[in-house]
């Protein structure tokens, strides 16, 4: 796997807690506006689509990039990241 | 029958149906998910495709069975055949047992062509059917031996009327 960026190590570092949505790696200032608009203003609620897409990748890439637009590669940052979280804290 | 129309329950059936592992469907997930079996439908336009072929062997080994068993094999035999393939056997006849089955499934084979009975077409189609009638004459031969020496023994003359 690519390296990861801060974000990435900085959102997996500890609990989400009340982070905004762009916190999430792979998802910038743009891509949080539109998630924001659709009700997905926390990490956590975007989190919580994670989950009951039952972490599936594809899935929750699909969802992602019909919400935001998020292309290939924010998709991949933005799983990776919430997986991550994931593995640690769940 | 769109997939929007149907029901969440619908389309977690569907989603089972071809193997998709899936979560719950709710409406975050449910556009997702109908989208995942439009693409899965459209790949694989009838889930049961390898029993089409499957059914179409059988088919083959249906009208094989046919054509077979009207060529005359032995015309008192096929007679018996064809009474017993619609009557259940009443004259029991020791050696016929073990092989009557086959015969019976492969008769209603031929007669009704059903899946169930192809099955069992199929599994004496692998064991050959040449062998399978080559037995079935052998235990036919048998049988009358058998019937014409039972009736010798009882001192009934000729019971075939063989000079």
């Amino acid at each position: 796997m690519s390296s990861t960026s801060q974000k990435h190590r900085d959102f997996v570092a500890e609990p989400m807690g009340e982070k905004p949505v762009m916190a999430l790696a792979g998802i910038g200032e743009v891509l949080g506006k539109r998630l924001e608009e659709k009700g997905f203003d926390k990490a956590y609620v975007v989190l919580g689509q994670f989950l009951v897409l039952k972490k599936d990748e594809e899935l929750f890439r699909d969802w992602l990039k019909d919400t935001c637009g998020a292309n290939v590669k924010q998709q991949g940052d933005c799983y990776g990241c919430l997986k991550e979280w994931c593995d640690a804290f769940l | 029958m769109a997939l929007s129309e149907k029901s969440n329950e619908e389309i977690s059936k569907l989603l089972a149906k071809y193997d998709i592992k899936h979560g719950p469907i709710v409406d975050t997930t449910r556009k997702l998910y109908e989208k995942k079996l439009e693409k899965v439908m459209k790949s694989a336009p009838v889930q049961s495709s390898p029993d089409k072929t499957y059914y179409r062997e059988e088919a083959e080994e249906i009208t094989y069975i046919t054509y077979h068993q009207s060529s005359p094999v032995q015309a008192v035999y096929s007679d018996m055949l064809k009474r017993r393939g619609n009557v259940e056997p009443d004259e029991a006849k020791e050696s016929d047992q073990g092989t009557e089955p086959p015969i019976q499934s492969t008769n209603r084979a031929a007669n009704h062509s059903t899946i169930r009975s192809g099955e069992l077409v199929r599994k004496s189609g692998g064991w050959s059917l040449w062998k399978v009638i080559r037995l079935l004459l052998l235990l036919a031969v048998l049988a009358a031996f058998l019937y014409y020496s039972y009736c010798r023994l009882n001192d009934i003359e000729n019971p075939f009327a063989i000079q």
